[in-house]
């Protein structure tokens, strides 16, 4: 059982290192304007961005146990390589249903004032690095519509990417 | 004194309810400290946070022109500065000194309004002095700091145990107990791999045929769950230490606040060496000092009043630890006045709680819940002090139970029955609507086959006889909220207990008794009623362990 959800999880961190190395190589005679490092993801067919940062690793989504009466917006926990990891229900806390888990959904695990928090998301993410002068602020209207936990929006290529405050997503309680 | 009293009369009420706790804490941590040193531990951030208390004291008390407090508080600042550059200086006399100073620090506070005595400062002061002076001279030349912790250790001993410890001396070690944290850590896990390869070994014997080396793996298996049922037990051993190292500083602590409340009480302790898991040890001393507070200030009456009761002038604190059923003990009577049931009676109306049922025991269970612990309250209503909650809140959260008995005109006991350990936990593992959770069994009175047409509904509310007393059931689903449809069909009730209350849950199935890891929740999660905590089980997958005290009281504050 766990042996082979590590599998899957060292697959992807695999992946997450070759791409990594990949971007520092690419990068390294690159402009030497700043950059942001970001990990994306997709909720409802947008794309998101958190500062890699803050990125811990991404998993595969093993089996959640709901834990009765727990704050909004969560959706239970997992077991971490013998921890337990509380998983956030994102899709909810940014006005989304519920996630329907599909063999695509991945835990994103992030680490936020030295807390370990998963964040359950639609698709598989990637690793960017965007120019920090292609980020925009959102709308005011977006904004004052309470999603104060969104930074900026960056422009790639044709693609929108929505930079997001995990500390302000995440309303941690103290 | 009086008309100065008088001018400063409120400020001085400020100082005294702003410092005597800092000073308490002070006085905790020295204590703490001396523990540390003992394990072996500088105490470095101990101090530090210490330093900062003393600080603010001193701030204090020279902003309100007590200069004895103020040097007092000076001094062990100087102190704390030396033990924290030169943490080998922490010795025996060290630790005396700190803890003298800081129990007058406490006095002194306490007795601020009646102005202070600076006689017995400047003693200590002198002493503080010329201790550091002694330091000084002797700074750099090598004394090994782990000279002094064993020598320390050693005077600590009582006689029977330095002449049995005298032949094992050479084969003791200092351990951090970090590090004892990590083996019982792993050794969780240790058994969480045994109880997956138990779990594959049953889906094998569903599939094929007994052979040979299937009747191996069985024997393999029950000798390995043996093997770590040892390791366990040694490795609880190891964390164990008597209750002495909390019950320790209670007759001093007892002697200076009667004092300060003009009362004469000896406190007679008993099953000193009955051990717990120093984890437990750590957490349970406040909610102690918490009881023995109370009962010195508000449980035991004034001298007049006992002269009047016919009672002898010096009043009797017992305090007791015995071990039972793998738990253990600790009660705490003293032979005051007792619990005032009409005043609790009148806060409960105040409070709209429904009495009609309370049983007296129940009645005075009632002090535990949070509507009954505020401090003008209590003391004035139930004749209790501060924050009873708060200490059954902490009992709780060990997974243990908090009982009061009272007998007016005869005084009170509060009973606590704690866990051993609070890494491992015996729990019997239930399935509700496809979802497993964990039910100490500690607190499992009975499981119970449901019966046709035995559940009857009384006013919406499910209730069963057993054992002959009617008792609440409820749907397990309903409860923990599982989402899943009402159904009366399941299978089983569990009837969760503790003192005089009972509960029965249904749940679908009975999985069996299980030895799990408690790993605690994560404030991520909130602060939800009904689990209080998580576990991985033999499949990998976690599992919420139920709060069976929430759940008992629900039924109280509901």
């Amino acid at each position: 059982m766990s042996a082979a959800r590590g599998r899957a999880g060292a697959e992807d961190l695999l992946q997450f290192a070759d791409e990594l190395q990949r971007l520092s190589a690419s990068t390294e005679a690159a402009l030497p304007a700043p950059e942001l490092h970001l990990v994306t993801f997709s909720l409802d067919g947008e794309e998101y961005a958190v500062p890699i940062g803050q990125v811990r690793e991404v998993i595969r989504v093993a089996e959640i146990t709901r834990v009765p009466q727990a704050r909004e917006h969560v959706r239970g926990v997992t077991n971490l390589r013998g921890r337990i990891l509380a998983v956030v229900e994102i899709r909810t806390r940014m006005g989304l249903t519920p996630a329907e888990i599909t063999p695509r959904s991945r835990i994103v695990v992030v680490g936020v004032h030295e807390r370990m928090l998963g964040i359950l998301v639609d698709g598989v993410s990637q690793v960017v690095r965007i120019p920090a002068n292609t980020v925009a602020p959102a709308p005011e209207e977006v904004l004052s519509s309470g999603a104060d936990y969104i930074t900026g929006v960056a422009r790639r290529d044709s693609r929108l990417i929505i930079l997001l405050d995990l500390e302000k997503l995440l309303l941690l309680p103290n | 004194m009086a008309t100065e009293e008088n001018a400063f009369g409120e400020l001085m009420g400020e100082y005294i309810v702003e410092c005597l706790p800092l000073a308490e804490q002070i006085a905790d941590a020295f204590i703490q400290l001396e523990r540390r040193w003992r394990d072996g531990d500088s105490g470095a951030e101990l101090l530090a946070a210490t330093k900062s208390r003393l600080h603010t004291v001193k701030g204090n008390s020279a902003m309100m022109g007590l200069g004895p407090m103020q040097s007092v508080a000076h001094a062990l600042e100087d102190v704390c500065a030396l033990l924290e550059a030169e943490p080998t200086m922490g010795s025996d006399e060290a630790g005396s000194l700190l803890i003298r100073g800081s129990g007058l620090l406490i006095n002194l506070v306490r007795t601020a309004a009646q102005g202070a005595d600076p006689k017995p400062a400047a003693q200590f002061v002198k002493l503080v002095q010329s201790f550091l002076k002694r330091c000084r001279a002797n700074e750099g030349k090598s004394k090994r700091p782990d000279l002094l912790l064993e020598r320390r250790r050693s005077e600590r001993r009582t006689p029977e145990e330095a002449l049995e410890s005298s032949d094992v001396a050479s084969a003791v070690v200092r351990v951090d107990f970090r590090k004892l944290d990590a083996m019982l850590e792993v050794l969780g896990e240790g058994m969480i791999e045994q109880a997956a390869v138990a779990e594959v070994y049953r889906a094998l014997t569903r599939k094929t045929r007994p052979t040979a080396e299937l009747a191996d793996l069985d024997r393999a298996i029950l000798a390995l769950q043996k093997t770590m049922k040892r390791l366990e037990g040694i490795l609880m051993e190891t964390r164990l230490l008597p209750v002495s190292t909390v019950f320790g500083r209670f007759p001093r602590l007892v002697r200076d606040l009667a004092q300060a409340n003009r009362k004469r009480v000896q406190v007679v302790t008993s099953g000193e060496d009955i051990p717990l898991d120093k984890a437990v040890l750590d957490r349970i001393s406040e909610p102690l000092v918490h009881l023995l507070t109370n009962a010195v200030v508000h449980g035991i009456e004034s001298r007049e009043q006992r002269a009047r009761a016919g009672k002898p002038a010096e009043a009797t604190l017992e305090l007791q630890a015995r071990s039972e059923s793998g738990r253990v003990i600790i009660r705490l009577s003293d032979d005051g006045a007792g619990l005032d049931e009409s005043r609790i009676r009148a806060k409960a109306q105040a409070l709209n709680l429904d009495l009609r049922s309370t049983e007296p025991g129940q009645l005075q269970s009632l002090i535990f819940l949070p509507g009954f612990s505020t401090a003008e309250e209590v003391s004035s209503l139930a004749g209790r002090g501060v924050g009873l909650h708060v200490v059954a809140n902490t009992v709780h959260e060990l997974g243990g139970t908090i009982e009061v008995e009272s007998r007016p005109g005869h005084g009170v006991s509060f009973t606590l029955s704690l866990p051993l350990t609070l890494a491992i936990l015996r729990s019997l593992i239930v399935e509700v609507d496809r979802e497993r959770y964990a039910v100490p069994l500690s607190h499992v009175a009975a499981t119970v086959r449901t019966e046709p047409d035995s559940i009857h509904q009384i006013h919406g509310k499910g209730v069963v006889l057993w054992r002959g007393d009617p008792i609440h059931v409820s749907d397990g689903g309903a409860l923990l909220e599982t989402g899943a449809h009402a159904t009366t069909s399941r299978r089983f009730y569990v009837v969760i207990s503790m003192g005089n209350r009972r509960r029965g849950i249904l749940v679908d199935r009975l999985i069996g008794h299980q030895d799990i890891v408690v790993k605690s929740l994560d404030p991520a999660l909130g602060r939800p009623t009904f689990v209080s905590g998580t576990t991985i089980l033999g499949d990998g997958k976690v599992a919420c362990i139920l709060d069976t005290l929430g759940i008992l009281e629900q039924r109280m504050s509901a």
